[in-house]
């Protein structure tokens, strides 16, 4: 195999998709931009007037600016999770889906703390977290743990992007000069010789054994903000692992969507292809069959120790909230496992749809362990007039919440322009190893 | 409730002051005034008179005014005449207080009660109050030793006749109690005989920073004699030492094995993060290396 003839048509292969701009993709970004626009603005309103603008008072203190926040967050650790778990074992269709995955990681890590951000009603103060953090607080840990990780994330997406960089550097010569130096950049001189390789699949491969670990660690402590404290509905000693699940079921259904779309819209049917799904497809069932199980026994427990605070917990949950729970603790499990259990239901479409509603339900899930709780103190406040005791997001928290998903999409759309969606370096690998052992299936 | 109450006071004033607006604001009849004096010798024989003197409202009870500002005049009332004690005026709570200073002699009746009497004069829009009380002097003797190194808490309660021999009070109840920041914190409870009574001083009793506890024996509210406190101060209490705990979870600096783990996990990462960057370096050098060897090459 002429490896260096192979990499020039991978990259002539993989550049309408780098360098071509559609008008669709084109209304699509200028949209796009639209919300993060009205984002900006409700911004702009939150910081002058305060968080009277927001839903968030007396009692209800985290609305869903946090509910985002632990979406983002653990859509990001379900990430770095997943690619360090097929980077690691080698997984064979690794290839097709690792880089989504990298960039999800990334991404939602930068986004999910902006939301944290918005949450904090004296931001000037901010610095004190770092002059006066207090070791024992599971918040120091929470921002410790994040900022750990964004780094760790950025060189484990860097390192995974370098041999593609160096693709990109010989054989873009058509492309714009800043590209061209942007690619030689950050292909810090790598030219795929043994050694260069070797070195970059040993410390790829032990990063992505360090991700695995900081996800699980950073998840953790994520569950520990809520279940350290003693509030009915958070303080449980298996909200750690439960977010964990929850993690990876919002995680692997992002995968499944961003695989649809980029899929559809690149015309990547041959990279990715049907039996991707169906593999993502099952672990979907297995995470939602797993997150079913956490959910029961979180909320039977509670149920059953018949604890005044958690009754009314449940009561709240029963009445104000039932259709709400219904959504997030039935149709959102049950469905993806219902379409995902079946073989003959299981079409990339209807993948697809599991995923979609398995976000839907996640998302409310997250919504019922914050603002219920919150809504039930144990303190009964003075002033009991309902937009006190009650939460309900303003237009301001919407279009803030709704920027944050914009840019998600957005950056994710540009760094398709800057490297191909398919690691090439991924496929040449894979291609010189079926060289070396032609027994290996063809199933990158 | 609480403005309500402070609204009345101020009307009530200005009744005192100006009796022709009192018909026009409110209805006096819908109060019943209670008018009461009570009396506690003090630990320093000193004696306390107290009046309370608070209109309530006869349909509801909660809505209570005390009379503020009114001259009491507390008087010994003797056979012959009434022998003035002092004067005081009614506080914001209704409440004229009078402290007799322990040499003022009273002159009792024939059978020793000392007949104690507050008047309130009146005004044009206030009535004249006036209640009285009898009450026999009484002295507590409170004596704290260890006898036999047991504490022990020695009380003798007793009346003085005119001859001033002492005579023994029987079936009164005494509450003995310690001292505290907020209210008396009671040990014993006992109805005296022959005007003695002992018993073991309890253990565990937490005192100041030096040990120290007061110990009150009193008698309250009793028809015969009154409030009667009296009080000693001695180091019986436990020296509990406020120790200022470190590396705990509340503390300032948090638990040693917090900061090792925390460590451990910190440089197992970054160390990793470093060698991770020291290894892209090599790359880079490989790869300068090779660009300069294929340059000279050219």
């Amino acid at each position: 195999m002429d490896v260096i003839k192979r990499k020039k048509e991978l990259v002539q292969e993989f550049s309408p998709m780098l360098e071509k701009s559609t008008k669709t993709s084109k209304v699509w970004i200028a949209f796009l931009v639209g919300v993060i626009l009205v984002g900006l603005v409700a911004f702009v309103i939150q910081v002058v007037k305060g968080h009277i603008v927001t839903g968030m008072r007396d009692n209800v203190v985290w609305g869903i600016y946090i509910i985002n926040f632990i979406f983002f967050v653990c859509l990001s650790y379900s990430g770095a999770f997943i690619s360090g778990i097929l980077h690691f074992f080698k997984t064979p269709w690794k290839n097709s889906v690792s880089r989504i995955v990298e960039i999800i990681t990334v991404l939602s890590l930068i986004i999910g703390p902006i939301f944290i951000l918005l949450c904090i009603g004296r931001l000037d103060r901010l610095y004190y977290l770092f002059l006066y953090p207090r070791i024992q607080s599971p918040i120091t840990w929470d921002i410790i743990a994040i900022m750990t990780d964004l780094l760790g994330c950025f060189i484990y997406l860097y390192l995974t992007f370098i041999p593609d960089f160096a693709m990109l550097r010989d054989n873009s010569e058509n492309a714009p000069k800043w590209r061209q130096k942007l690619y030689k950049t950050l292909a810090i001189k790598y030219y795929d010789t043994p050694t260069q390789r070797e070195t970059l699949h040993k410390i790829t491969r032990t990063m992505s054994v360090m991700v695995i670990a900081l996800a699980i660690v950073a998840y953790s402590v994520l569950a520990w903000i809520f279940s350290l404290t003693l509030q009915p509905g958070w303080n449980s000693s298996i909200f750690a692992p439960y977010f964990i699940i929850a993690g990876l079921y919002s995680g692997v259904s992002v995968i499944i969507i961003a695989m649809y779309l980029i899929r559809k819209f690149y015309h990547l049917d041959h990279y990715i292809r049907k039996v991707h799904f169906m593999g993502a497809g099952v672990i979907l069932l297995i995470i939602s069959l797993l997150f079913g199980y956490f959910t029961f026994s979180e909320y039977f427990s509670r149920w059953f120790s018949h604890k005044i605070e958690d009754v009314k917990l449940l009561d709240t949950l029963f009445n104000r909230y039932f259709w709400n729970f219904i959504f997030a603790n039935y149709i959102g499990v049950l469905v993806p496992v219902v379409i995902l259990f079946f073989k003959k239901f299981r079409t990339i479409k209807s993948v697809t749809f599991a995923a979609v509603i398995a976000i839907l339900g996640l998302y409310m899930n997250r919504y019922l362990i914050v603002v219920p709780t919150l809504e039930s103190p144990y303190m009964p406040i003075q002033d009991t007039r309902p937009e006190y005791i009650q939460y309900t997001a303003t237009w301001i928290e919407w279009a803030l919440s709704f920027a944050g998903i914009a840019a998600f999409i957005l950056f994710f759309i540009l760094i398709m322009k800057l490297v191909p969606i398919i690691p090439m370096s991924g496929i040449i690998d894979h291609e010189r190893e079926q060289k070396r052992k032609p027994h290996l299936s063809n199933n990158h | 409730m609480r403005t309500k109450i402070y609204t009345l006071i101020f009307v009530a004033l200005a009744f005192l002051i100006n009796t022709k607006s009192f018909a026009q604001e409110v209805n006096l009849k819908n109060y019943r005034v209670r008018f009461g004096l009570s009396t506690t010798k003090q630990a320093d024989n000193s004696r306390k008179l107290e009046v309370s003197y608070i209109a309530s409202n006869k349909k509801d009870r909660k809505d209570r005014v005390p009379i503020y500002g009114a001259d009491i005049n507390f008087y010994n009332v003797t056979e012959d005449k009434d022998i003035l004690l002092g004067t005081a005026k009614t506080d914001k709570e209704g409440t004229a207080q009078l402290i007799v200073p322990a040499k003022q002699a009273y002159t009792a009746n024939a059978e020793g009660y000392i007949n104690l009497k507050a008047v309130f004069d009146g005004t044009d829009a206030l009535d004249s109050e006036e209640d009285e009380l009898a009450i026999k002097d009484v002295f507590l003797e409170l004596n704290l030793k260890e006898i036999d190194s047991v504490k022990t808490v020695i009380l003798n309660a007793y009346t003085l006749d005119s001859l001033q021999t002492k005579i023994p009070i029987d079936e009164t109840e005494i509450v003995f109690s310690i001292g505290g920041m907020i209210s008396n914190m009671p040990i014993k409870r006992e109805f005296v005989s022959d005007g003695a009574f002992k018993f073991e001083f309890p253990e565990h009793i937490s005192g100041d920073k030096n040990g120290n506890v007061d110990v009150f024996a009193s008698i309250i509210d009793n028809d015969n004699y009154g409030n009667v406190i009296q009080k000693k101060n001695i180091d019986w209490g436990i020296n509990k030492q406020i120790t200022h705990e470190t590396n705990k979870l509340w503390s300032e600096a948090a638990p040693i094995w917090m900061y090792v783990v925390l460590s451990i996990l910190l440089i197992g990462v970054w160390a990793n993060y470093a060698y991770s960057i020291k290894n892209l370096f090599d790359i880079k050098k490989e790869g300068k290396e090779l660009e300069l060897k294929s340059q000279n090459e050219n």
